[in-house]
């Protein structure tokens, strides 16, 4: 057993961590940082919704690409900071993706998985030939001036961070509430659950929604630290790619998984790109590789291993009796 | 008659779209699995086809399908053996899923290390251009003959299924993989067998759709999305619905290029996601 102070404290040296990393570290460094964390923010998103929820979505792309834009034409649009393009980009998240669920749910598992990939394909193209989105081009902010250049690096780092907390509390506090406990017994038993009397529609479709939003929330972020979004990079399938292999790493199912897997896609990542300096594809080919072995020989990911070879169990959902 | 004449591309276009769907079909059927490094391995088997034609100048593209299919069979076979196996009987779809998953990001970014990113064709030689008028209307032989193999492919597998008893091996299997057991079969040997089938016929479409478009190392995601709306929309498990939903995406797509010069295969998808509204069971699936 672990206790409710023990638990608290990775909290608070994050926190601590954050408040002091600004003064610490130089801007590079602190880009890094934010680009972790965005990966964090949509692994745990994923992860959500395969890992607690059952449902595997190879098309998250589309929301992740979708909070860019709304970001980047909310701000030129309205003329209102861009800061707040990301709360924007969350709404509008979880509307397209109450429009878009009902459609997908037609269709179960794998067949779900692909179709979720159609429609982001499909919303790919089309935005790559609206010129209102610029086009192949892109859209980028008409007046940058709102943005303070000398401190950006440091706002989208707490914001970035802000975020994993967020993320990390919320879903803690949902999964230990009563819908949180329905997506498992959902996902562990459909049958079951129905015969107990949960809903599995609305649980599947808040989950969905949820984790669109979340994604959405942080592409903004992400796309915001390039000044510029671009369709072939905001809706590349890369980010799915991503997402999925994070988790299956890190370990499904569990709330610190998405955090271990993005350490390691990071190690990787720069491994292979910089100590090693590969071709960009070539981090992908042994971060895929990674996860196949994951798959093949464990299963579950990496953290419930460490999990139980070191008997913390920091963030967990369980219940004891 | 511009109209008729793309109708007709159409037809023959989606007689290549029926085979890249019916691999897919074939193992999801037998195995219960969807195999998302199926548009890779398509992708794989074109570029294997085009390093036959380079190494071999003059050679028709059509021959060099033989030795690359040979090689699907193995690949394949390897694949499900080394691979899958370890997994599909694990119970629930998306473990297997994943893993194919993976696989497919491992061969794409290897095929672009290798190859880079730019499109390539193979070059069919005189065939690309030959084409003869039936009232007014041009007719490639390229396509009309990918179209005769695709219907040829369909009849073979339908009929290896149906009629052998290495078919019916095959139906046990995916029936019930435990009973079989008793039978002295050895399901994941069937399983590794059929994969091999799958990658043959993936090889063949992957082969015949180079020649007629170009494709690039990441071409792999449209193969498989079209693969896999092939399947959908045609009815899980069967074969003729494979084959008209393929005719049907190949005439919408060739169609749409009419009016929308540069959309890919955006009709097509919204095709596939008009049908998921309406009819979610496909064309010819059961109700």
């Amino acid at each position: 057993m672990t206790s409710n102070l023990a638990r608290a404290i990775p909290f608070i040296l994050f926190v601590t961590f954050l408040c002091a990393a600004p003064f610490l570290f130089d801007d590079g460094t602190l880009h890094l940082a934010t680009e972790m964390f965005v990966v964090i923010v949509i692994a745990s998103m994923w992860n959500f919704l395969a890992g607690y929820a059952g449902l595997m979505s190879l098309g998250h792309q589309m929301y992740f690409g979708a909070g860019g834009y709304v970001l980047f034409m909310f701000a030129n649009v309205t003329g209102l900071h861009p800061y707040v393009g990301i709360l924007a980009a969350f709404g509008f998240g979880a509307l397209a993706a109450a429009v878009v669920a009902p459609i997908l749910f037609r269709l179960r598992d794998a067949y779900f998985a692909i179709a979720s990939w159609v429609v982001a394909e499909a919303v790919s193209i089309a935005v790559q030939k609206t010129d209102a989105l610029g086009g192949i081009t892109g859209v980028s902010l008409v007046d940058s001036s709102s943005i303070d250049f000398d401190r950006f690096e440091t706002q989208m780092f707490l914001i970035g961070g802000g975020m994993v907390l967020a993320t990390l509390l919320g879903f803690v506090w949902l999964l230990r509430s009563k819908p949180g406990l329905a997506f498992m017994c959902v996902r562990d038993n459909e049958l079951a659950a129905k015969s107990i009397g949960i809903d599995v529609w609305p649980s599947r479709f808040l989950a969905y929604v949820l984790s669109a939003a979340g994604c959405a929330a942080a592409g903004a972020v992400s796309l915001l630290g390039g000044l510029v979004v671009q369709p072939g990079n905001a809706f590349s399938p890369d980010w799915t790619v991503i997402m999925t292999f994070v988790v299956v790493v890190g370990g499904i199912g569990t709330l610190e998984g998405p955090i271990l897997g993005t350490i390691i896609y990071y190690i990787l990542r720069q491994l292979l790109t910089v100590v090693f300096p590969l071709s960009g594809t070539w981090y992908l080919v042994a971060m895929g590789s990674v996860a196949v072995a994951t798959m093949l020989y464990s299963p579950k990911g990496l953290w419930p291993i460490l999990r139980d070879r070191v008997g913390l169990d920091w963030l967990t959902v369980r219940r004891s009796i | 008659m511009n109209y008729v004449e793309t109708l007709i591309n159409g037809i023959l276009l989606g007689g290549l779209y029926g085979i890249l769907g019916l691999g897919l079909a074939l193992v999801f059927g037998v195995m219960r699995v969807i195999n998302v490094a199926h548009g890779e391995f398509i992708v794989g088997s074109a570029f294997s086809a085009l390093m036959i034609t380079s190494f071999f100048p003059g050679i028709d593209p059509l021959i060099a399908v033989i030795p690359v299919a040979a090689a699907a069979f193995v690949v394949g076979y390897l694949f499900q053996t080394i691979l899958l196996n370890k997994v599909v009987r694990s119970g629930d779809m998306l473990a297997p899923m994943l893993v194919t998953f993976g696989v497919s990001i491992v061969v794409r970014n290897l095929m672009l290390a290798e190859f880079g990113s730019n499109p390539m064709a193979l070059d069919a030689g005189r065939l690309a251009q030959m084409s003869f008028a039936v009232m007014g209307i041009h007719i490639g032989v390229l396509p009309l003959m990918t179209l005769a193999i695709s219907i040829v492919l369909f009849g073979l597998l339908q009929y290896m299924i149906n009629r052998t008893s290495f078919g019916q091996t095959v139906r046990a299997t995916a029936d019930n993989p435990d009973i079989v057991r008793l039978m002295g079969v050895d399901p994941r040997r069937i399983y590794a067998v059929v994969m091999g089938l799958a990658f043959v016929m993936a090889s063949v479409a992957g082969v015949l759709l180079a020649m007629r478009t170009s494709f690039s190392a990441s071409s792999g995601v449209d193969r498989i999305l079209i693969a896999f709306e092939v399947v959908v929309l045609g009815g899980l498990g069967s074969f003729w619905g494979a084959l008209i939903a393929g005719v049907l995406l190949g005439v919408v797509q060739l169609m749409s290029f009419q009016f929308d010069a540069n959309s890919g295969l955006l009709y097509a998808h919204l095709l596939f996601l008009a049908f998921l509204i309406v009819r979610p069971n496909g064309l010819l699936g059961a109700k």
